[in-house]
């Protein structure tokens, strides 16, 4: 199950503004704690954050609404938070914010077929992420031979993965992008 | 007694300097005649800067300034479009024959002189980069979609920087020109942003300035901030808004110029000769913004 968020509900909502813009960290840190009270009541479930309706995303508000939003789930228990409806402006502020803090989230871009990782990942990362995307549901080994990789090499990729919430790991050693993608 | 302050012919970020030059020892002590009958050409560097002097010396409580119009003609009546003169009238005794022309957002104004005074105002600024004037960048500079995403966000981010820094309100202004000397006839937007608050130098002071040593003073400051993204916030995503304002313009060879005290820190690409680093300057109220976006260029 995901939880759907729109951002440009949660913007109007909190700074009862008529633009669509998210832009300025104050704008931002209101839009973050209006998202956090959602995520708070959708327990268990992963969240997708909507920019489909949002015009400008400026570093600023990228840094509020998405890097620090992804720090204060880390306690809270969301499995899993993926963007979607992401522009290729907006992708790049988000990109930097998250790189400053270590951190990667998986992305849905407009008119992008596959997922998109962003952040700070290792090249390795980034390959067993789009490896995994091809193969769908598997364990390490078929991962590690699609590309050709050791399984540690492998192991270690999708791991790190795991622990960034952008792979699923299941109980019988499997790994997915998940329903979201 | 009245000191006159004359404005260059041609007032733009670099000729500021000619600007705070006429100023003398600041606070003033005596009555400042801003006198820019001779000028012929202001970029929206040179008009954010013109009433930043107004501002600064409002909020000393000095005299209030006078400002003689340009005498040649249109001049007046092309500053009254761009939106100086509605907000020169609060801040300046006017002398000349002030054009009641309406402000505009025609093609070379995307946007006209507009007070930032609150994250409000940064959200309206945004907001109101319209279509007409996204159509433009896309059009006339025939810029990609998403670099006019680029430019939106590092508008917003220089105004922020009013906002988040400067403890008092700024101006902002972003036309587009003709670059035929520098750039063999491209176009350019160009961001224009100033206040009249207290500077990088003070801003950074409390957190910076033992590092530095000696060596402090407003260029290190601006460098501090412009090239090392140093904030005077102790949090890690503070500093975000110049980096990704340098990232961006160095996708698309733009440039940005940031003056403050006594400096002028520049990030220059191949097509422009301005020096990265200018000391002992003539000292300006606040801090001074000016980006500078080429258009496509139609060789590639």
């Amino acid at each position: 199950m995901s939880t759907i968020i729109r951002l440009d509900i949660v913007l109007r909502e909190a700074v009862s503004t008529p633009y669509r813009d998210l832009v300025t960290r104050p704008t931002g840190a209101a839009v973050r704690h209006r998202v956090l009270t959602v995520l708070r009541d959708t327990g268990d479930d992963d969240a997708e954050l909507d920019f489909s309706e949002v015009g400008l995303v400026d570093f600023s508000c990228a840094d509020e609404v998405v890097a620090k939003l992804l720090v204060a789930t880390l306690d809270q228990g969301v499995p899993r938070l993926v963007l979607r409806g992401v522009q290729e402006h907006h992708a790049d502020a988000i990109e930097q914010a998250l790189s400053r803090y270590d951190l990667l989230v998986v992305a849905i871009l407009v008119n992008a077929v596959q997922p998109r990782l962003l952040g700070a990942a290792p090249d390795d990362w980034r390959t067993a992420f789009g490896a995994l995307d091809r193969i769908g549901r598997a364990p390490i080994n078929p991962v590690a031979d699609a590309l050709d990789w050791p399984v540690s090499r492998a192991a270690d990729a999708l791991r790190g993965l795991t622990q960034h919430r952008c792979v699923v790991s299941y109980p019988d050693e499997t790994f997915a992008i998940g329903a979201v993608a | 007694m009245t000191r006159v302050v004359p404005v260059p012919q041609h007032l733009d970020h670099l000729s500021v300097d000619q600007l705070a030059a006429g100023l003398g020892p600041w606070p003033p002590e005596e009555r400042i005649l801003v006198d820019a009958h001779a000028t012929e050409w202001a970029s929206p560097a040179g008009f954010v800067a013109l009433l930043t002097l107004g501002q600064a010396l409002a909020e000393l409580g000095a005299p209030t300034p006078e400002l003689a119009l340009p005498a040649a003609d249109g001049v007046a009546s092309y500053w009254a479009k761009a939106g100086v003169l509605r907000d020169a009238e609060k801040l300046f005794q006017v002398h000349g024959k002030v054009p009641r022309r309406r402000v505009d957002e025609t093609s070379d104004i995307l946007l006209p002189l507009t007070i930032i005074r609150n994250v409000a105002d940064v959200m309206e600024i945004v907001g109101r980069l319209t279509e007409h004037a996204t159509q433009i960048l896309k059009h006339e500079l025939e810029l990609e979609p998403s670099v006019v995403g680029g430019f939106g966000q590092s508008l917003s981010e220089a105004c922020q920087n009013i906002v988040e820094h400067a403890g008092t309100a700024g101006w902002v202004a972003v036309h587009v020109y003709v670059y035929r000397r520098r750039l063999g006839g491209r176009k350019v937007a160009v961001i224009a942003v100033s206040d009249a608050g207290i500077g990088f130098r003070r801003s950074l002071d409390a957190t910076q300035s033992r590092r530095f040593g000696d060596r402090w003073g407003d260029a290190q400051a601006i460098e501090t901030a412009l090239i090392h993204g140093v904030s005077r916030f102790r949090d890690p995503g503070r500093g975000q808004g110049f980096a990704g304002i340098k990232r961006y313009l160095a996708r698309w060879e733009g440039k940005i110029s940031v003056r403050s005290g006594t400096a002028r820190v520049a990030i220059v690409p191949g097509w422009d000769d301005e020096l990265p680093r200018m000391e002992n300057l003539p000292w300006f109220p606040g801090s001074q913004v000016t980006i500078v976006i080429p258009g496509k260029d139609p060789a590639a």
